[in-house]
């Protein structure tokens, strides 16, 4: 099985944008990062750190600062001097106030969650208050001459210390003055003529400040006395990012040469009480500045200008050898940014800002498995598809005949009409009840376009040559609201199904025109989703590994799901540490299901037996090389190929054609900012 | 008297020329230190003026290059100047339009939003010039019209807080290097010891590998033709 002919694509200029700040709701156990091109990103991690939710960017917005209220409420500031809440059951901004402050840079919240402080380029700090709908602001505290970088609010709410350059101050909230002023030293000689700028503080509860700073010092100041207790020097550049642990045991820093150091608590002589703060691990998980960083329970999490998120478990907290104990780097989306349209092979790629549509090259030889190919068609791009106004695309699709393109942002959906022939283009009005759309697909025919909108509602757009029309709106039984991130067309028009943020899958009957069916709860988020074109069975892949198929028509678990789940693929199917994010068939041989994550592909044949948890696993490469004889593995239902790697997508065409979209991480590597100069020994 | 000189009249000019340089070099100073001249050489008057006139006649010209380099730096200013207030006055809207907006300002107060509504209204057209936003202010109720004053200041304040950052992270004395060189360091101290990346990757330095090239081609070149 699996011998295949592969089309292996490196144009697709893929550039994720770095990680600006981020924070931890440990309630929901969920992580909220932003991004430097105004997007934000949240993710569980109690579903296997899955990238939940997306929010997309936008040009005019900038994210300085990041912070959650209570379990589900999640605000960002700016420097467009800007403050955004979000609505994360619509995924778009649900209203910006405007500090008149100048640029926020940064923003912090009380522990008792009633008061928002913000610390603006005039130099004010200014307070609002969180009001169960929106926030309003209260006053401002003493006006300062610097700007002011870096907040932290006391445990008790009546302390706020901030950082500015070369200067740390104390604020009294109830008054609104000043009332400590600390004066950060430059650091060493060379660098005295720069001021030193405190690009973090933290105020810890037995009123030690906490601050990094641009000369690379961490210090440990006295709030009351206003004096210096301890001075560490991490590194020779900036400390860009600070955080502190809940229990305040443990303090972590990130700074620009992409190290991560950690203090801790410790009492120096054993069995002694006093404690000091202590550097104890250091983490060089990054290339480039660490601008991020925050702690979870189990583990230090990190995100800098590299673009990648990296969740490093500390050891002496995790109890148990799970899902927890691995180092985890997110680099690309859980979710697929490639759109293939089989019958004409054109890709379509989705950036932030436009859509590129390419047409695959190919090649007359054939050559010995193993053995690669001269292209004599180059690949072309066919059409370049800028995106009109400030929001960035969060979803795009095309047809599978190729004549359909769609995207959509937060405030509108736009859809295109194609003629290769002639490259014409033609927009195409779509009916008023759209606005923005979570999800896009187009039905195999290319005669509907299923659009999920916000409050989960799927509309049946019916596409023809002169006009669309909104045929059907299918609402989910269960009420819910949350937001549909999968869609799978059956192959003969008659079945939808839609996933959605609370785990629910939702299957429509087309021809009827209603609600067929809900596939039974599992808790962990369904990470890709397609329907067997013949069988018409669902298979549906989940953030844990787990896979499942249901049966539409029967409305049940097939046999092959139940034996799946019985005896189960084999172990190292489950140590996957990015989630599957596209499942596809094979026309040629029925029982053949094809996934992907980001390190592999593999083949699974429903019709083979599965070997089971304990069996050894054989992979082969070249399956040709070896002899009909001595091929224990033929019997296993599963073969993995990690050759190609990382992997963006993997679709299959017709005539054992098979595209693998990469994107090589040194291209990315390339693309990145400047990083800091390291002298090493002998180079 | 010409003969009273010894030497004659070629070593009477050279040390016309020594004492020439040497009074220039150090005005006013002595010049009977001249070790070419017998010891009982009588010193000549002439030539002390005539290097005094000489030492005048270079600081005049020295005073007037400066006065000339002045000028011209004034004039290159000047011309900038206008030309700017050339561009500036393209760039200002007509008369009339500025009267209306001052009415509108002045007498409604409303303000304009042009993103969003100008979008869902029409389809077809990028985001409108300024010019247009402020007419349609009259036609259509709905938007508001904000002072174009009032936006540039915002982002000038943006544009300052974010030069203020990159100028931290990235400005001068922040000693960051190229990629190429972070991760040729890579190459060169990891567990397999191998090139800089611009020669294990063909695709990297490409300019710095043609300008290589051109270089040898001509370096040969010259070679043969020397040979030749």
């Amino acid at each position: 099985m699996g011998q295949f002919k592969v089309h292996r694509v490196r144009f697709f200029d893929f550039m994720p944008s770095g990680i600006r700040c981020m924070a931890f709701n440990s309630k929901a156990d969920r992580l909220a990062l932003a991004r430097l091109d105004g997007s934000v990103e949240i993710f569980n991690f109690s579903n296997n750190y899955f990238q939940e939710k997306v929010i997309p960017g936008s040009d005019s917005r900038s994210i300085e600062a990041i912070c959650w209220v209570g379990c589900d409420r999640l605000f960002t500031a700016g420097l467009n001097g800007e403050v955004v809440e979000y609505d994360l059951e619509r995924l778009c901004p649900k209203y910006t106030l405007d500090a008149f402050g100048g640029p926020i840079w940064t923003a912090a919240c009380n522990s008792e969650e009633t008061h928002f402080a913000f610390g603006c380029e005039d130099g004010s700090v200014k307070l609002f208050e969180i009001l169960p709908d929106k926030i309003q602001f209260e006053r401002n505290l003493d006006r300062q001459k610097g700007r002011i970088l870096s907040l932290s609010w006391h445990k008790s709410g009546m302390l706020i210390a901030a950082g500015s350059l070369d200067v740390i101050r104390v604020f009294d909230v109830k008054s609104g003055h000043s009332v400590q002023r600390i004066l950060v030293d430059r650091g060493s000689a060379g660098t005295s003529n720069k001021d030193c700028v405190v690009w973090n503080v933290a105020f810890l509860s037995d009123y030690t400040i906490v601050s990094g700073d641009s000369a690379g010092k961490v210090q440990l100041w006295d709030a009351n006395k206003g004096t210096l207790i301890k001075t560490h020097l991490v590194s020779k550049w900036d400390v860009l990012s600070l955080s502190v642990s809940e229990n305040e045991d443990s303090i972590v820093a990130g700074t620009s040469e992409g190290t991560v150091v950690q203090f801790q608590l410790l009492s120096p002589k054993i069995g002694d009480m006093e404690t000091q703060w202590v550097r104890t691990r250091t983490f060089k998980h990054h290339t480039h500045d660490v601008r991020a960083v925050t702690e979870t329970r189990t583990a230090v999490v990190s995100g800098g200008l590299d673009t990648q998120l990296v969740i490093c478990p500390l050891m002496d907290k995790v109890e148990v050898k799970s899902s927890e104990s691995v180092l985890r780097k997110v680099i690309f989306p859980h979710r697929s940014l490639v759109s293939c349209a089989k019958k004409p092979s054109l890709l379509l790629f989705q950036f932030p800002d436009q859509l590129e549509l390419w047409r695959l090259g190919g090649t007359d030889t054939i050559g010995k498995p193993g053995e690669s190919l001269p292209v004599t068609r180059k690949p072309e791009k066919l059409l370049q598809l800028k995106r009109k106004g400030d929001d960035h695309i969060c979803c795009s699709t095309i047809s599978e005949c190729g004549h359909w393109i769609a995207y959509s942002t937060v405030s509108s959906i736009r859809l295109y009409q194609l003629q290769c022939d002639n490259n014409n283009i033609s927009i195409t009005k779509l009916p008023k009840v759209l606005r923005s759309a979570h999800q896009l697909q187009f039905s195999a025919d290319s005669s509907k376009l299923f659009v999920a909108s916000e409050q989960a509602t799927i509309h049946v757009i019916s596409l023809s040559r002169s006009e669309c029309k909104h045929v059907h709106t299918f609402k989910p039984k269960s009420g819910s609201s949350a937001p549909v991130h999968l869609l799978a067309a059956s192959a003969d028009g008659q079945w939808l199904t839609s996933a959605n943020r609370h785990c629910e899958i939702n299957v429509y009957n087309l021809k009827k025109l209603k609600h067929h069916c809900m596939v039974p709860v599992y808790n962990s988020l369904p990470s890709a989703m397609a329907i067997h074109p013949e069988t018409n069975n669902l298979l549906v892949t989940h953030a844990d590994q787990q896979m499942f198929e249901f049966g539409i028509v029967d409305k049940q678990y097939t046999d092959w799901s139940r034996k799946l789940q019985k005896e189960g693929l084999h172990r190292c199917r489950l140590k996957w540490g990015t989630p599957v994010t596209h499942i596809t068939f094979n026309p040629q041989a029925p029982s053949q299901v094809i996934l992907h994550d980001t390190h592999m592909f593999c083949i699974i044949d429903q019709s083979l037996p599965l070997d089971g948890l304990k069996a050894q696993f054989y992979s082969q490469l070249t399956p040709k090389d070896t002899s009909e004889t001595d091929k224990p593995c033929k019997n296993n239902a599963l073969k993995i190929c990690s050759k190609y790697q990382p992997l963006l997508h993997v679709n299959l065409l017709e005539d054992d054609w098979l595209v693998v979209v990469e994107r090589p991480l040194i291209d990315i590597h390339s693309q990145l900012p400047a990083p800091v100069k390291q002298k090493k020994f002998g180079t | 008297m010409a003969t009273k000189q010894r030497g004659g009249v070629d070593v009477r000019r050279k040390k016309k020329r020594n004492i020439d340089v040497k009074a220039i070099v150090d005005l006013g100073a002595d010049y009977s230190d001249d070790d070419d001249d017998d010891d009982d050489d009588a010193p000549e008057e002439v030539t002390f003026e005539k290097a005094k006139a000489d030492a005048v006649r270079s600081m005049r010209n020295a005073l007037d290059t400066i006065k000339r380099d002045k000028e011209l730096l004034k004039e290159k200013r000047r011309k900038r100047q206008e030309l700017f207030q050339q561009q500036k006055k393209r760039k200002l809207l007509s008369e009339d339009i500025l009267e209306e907006i001052e009415l509108a300002y002045t007498k409604k107060g409303k303000t304009l939003d042009s993103e969003e509504q100008e979008k869902e209204e029409s389809e077809e057209d990028e985001e409108s010039e300024d010019e247009e936003e402020v007419v349609n202010a009259r036609l259509k109720e709905s938007y508001k019209a904000v002072r174009l004053k009032d936006q540039i200041d915002a982002n000038a304040r943006q544009e300052s807080a974010s030069d203020f950052i990159k100028s931290r992270l990235y400005g001068p004395g922040t000693n960051r290097t190229t990629t190429n060189h972070m991760l040729s360091l890579k190459n060169k101290t990891g567990m397999n010891k191998t090139a800089a990346v611009q020669f294990v990757d063909k695709k990297w330095g490409s300019e710095k590998k043609g300008e290589a090239e051109k270089f040898k081609k001509r370096w040969i070149r010259n070679q043969n033709m020397v040979a030749k």
